[in-house]
């Protein structure tokens, strides 16, 4: 397993944690779902803490590096709603001239997906809010 | 609790019984169940460990994790800080204590340690994200417009229910925003943050800058646009659907005579 003293702690030498019919499998389900999207090119779920719990995005991808900047662009999100009074921080997207990232916020962490320019993005905001609800609903019962 | 749980817990008190648990046994344990979002059940091994062994850097490590997770930042940044005090080049500790300092705001305060962490652990991909956005920052300029006021309202296509309308420059100068004053503050430092971090995110993916955004609350959704060095967020009911929402924020980007 990975020794947090001294390895970054969201590539743990060993792999990722093997499967377990728990929160780690709903996660792996929910990412899945979102990636199996028309023009969706990979995603992750990061905690809070930046690690990654489950990660599908294309090989070469800067994941910890994409992970580091998602769970930071996150808590932003979550403390702007909390200090502005918009309710708790649900979705999000952000658009460049070369694609979209989606963000969706939950009390585990944050959903990110990553697409292409042209992707149905009213499709993608609708799945990733039922993803959302769907961590949320983990984080409420019990985890195995 | 579940069987799965209960039966795990009964087997390891009955070892417990021939042979207790060191703190690193049940510290590599605590971070697998985290790795596994079992944080209920990493915290209670973290904190068994530490009652055990209170002087290991890693288990302090652990717990600012799970606090970090749990929201509970002063407790994060206490635990992170625990891991310092033994070990002052944790660069994991480090990176923990700078992106605490990056959502207080306290840019200056982040840069100090991302560095450190860097020096001490040159290979961190993480650390090496946040310094490279961090890096891009500028505060505004001394004397720089502020000129809060200026834009007439009643000029503008203000879709109905449309509020907290705020304009600020790439570099944090509040241009112009609604609201109280401590609203107008709060609005420009969150969209100027909001798009800083949405467009190094959007860099490090390969896709460009941000041009616009959208973010669901759950009373209602704030619409983004920017040109990279004009940013213009306004709040509309959120029953407004992502493109009209668009459409709307185009009208207040023309009236404001912002050139994309």
């Amino acid at each position: 397993m990975a020794d947090p003293q001294t390895t970054p702690d969201s590539i743990p030498p060993d792999g990722p944690a093997a499967p377990r019919p728990s929160r780690a499998q709903a996660f792996r389900e929910t990412l899945s779902e979102l990636t199996r999207l028309d023009g969706v090119r990979g995603g992750l779920i990061v905690t809070p803490d930046g690690l990654v719990i489950t990660s599908e995005l294309p090989p070469r991808f800067p994941v910890e590096a994409l992970a580091a900047l998602a769970a930071t662009l996150g808590r932003e999100l979550e403390l702007g709603a909390s200090r502005l009074e918009r309710g708790a921080f649900r979705t999000a997207l952000f658009s460049a001239d070369d694609g979209t990232v989606f963000v969706g916020g939950s009390p585990v962490g944050y959903v990110t997906v990553v697409a292409d320019r042209n992707v149905n993005s009213e499709g993608v905001r609708t799945a990733l809010g039922r993803a959302v609800d769907r961590l949320r609903g983990t984080w409420r019962t019990s985890p195995i | 609790m579940g069987l799965a749980t209960f039966l795990e817990r009964t087997w390891s008190g009955i070892t417990g019984l021939v042979k207790p648990r060191s703190a690193s046994s049940l510290f590599r344990l605590a971070d697998q169940f985290r790795h596994e979002g079992r944080y209920e059940d990493a915290a209670e091994l973290i904190t068994e460990g530490l009652r055990v062994s209170p002087n290991i850097a890693v288990g302090h490590l652990l717990d600012a994790y799970l606090h970090v997770v749990f929201r509970e930042m002063p407790a994060a940044k206490a635990s992170f800080r625990r891991v310092l005090a033994l070990d002052p080049y944790h660069p994991r500790a480090l990176f923990g204590l700078a992106r605490i300092a990056l959502e207080e705001g306290d840019i200056e305060g982040c840069r100090p340690f991302l560095d450190r962490a860097i020096q001490y652990f040159p290979d961190f991909p993480e650390a090496k994200a946040l310094q490279e956005m961090v890096a891009t920052w500028t505060a505004p300029a001394a004397g720089a417009s502020t000129a809060i006021g200026t834009i007439s309202l009643e000029r503008l296509r203000l879709p109905s229910g449309a509020h907290d309308l705020v304009v600020t420059q790439a570099d944090g100068t509040l241009v112009f925003a609604q609201g109280s004053e401590e609203r107008q503050k709060h609005l420009g430092l969150h969209m100027t943050q909001v798009y800083r971090i949405a467009s190094a995110t959007l860099a490090r993916a390969g896709l460009g800058a941000m041009r616009r955004g959208v973010i669901e609350g759950a009373a209602e959704t704030t619409f983004l646009r920017s040109d990279g060095g004009v940013i213009l967020g306004v709040a509309l009911a959120r029953e407004v659907e992502v493109g009209a929402g668009l459409v709307q924020v185009g009208r207040l980007w023309t009236d404001l005579n912002i050139k994309a």
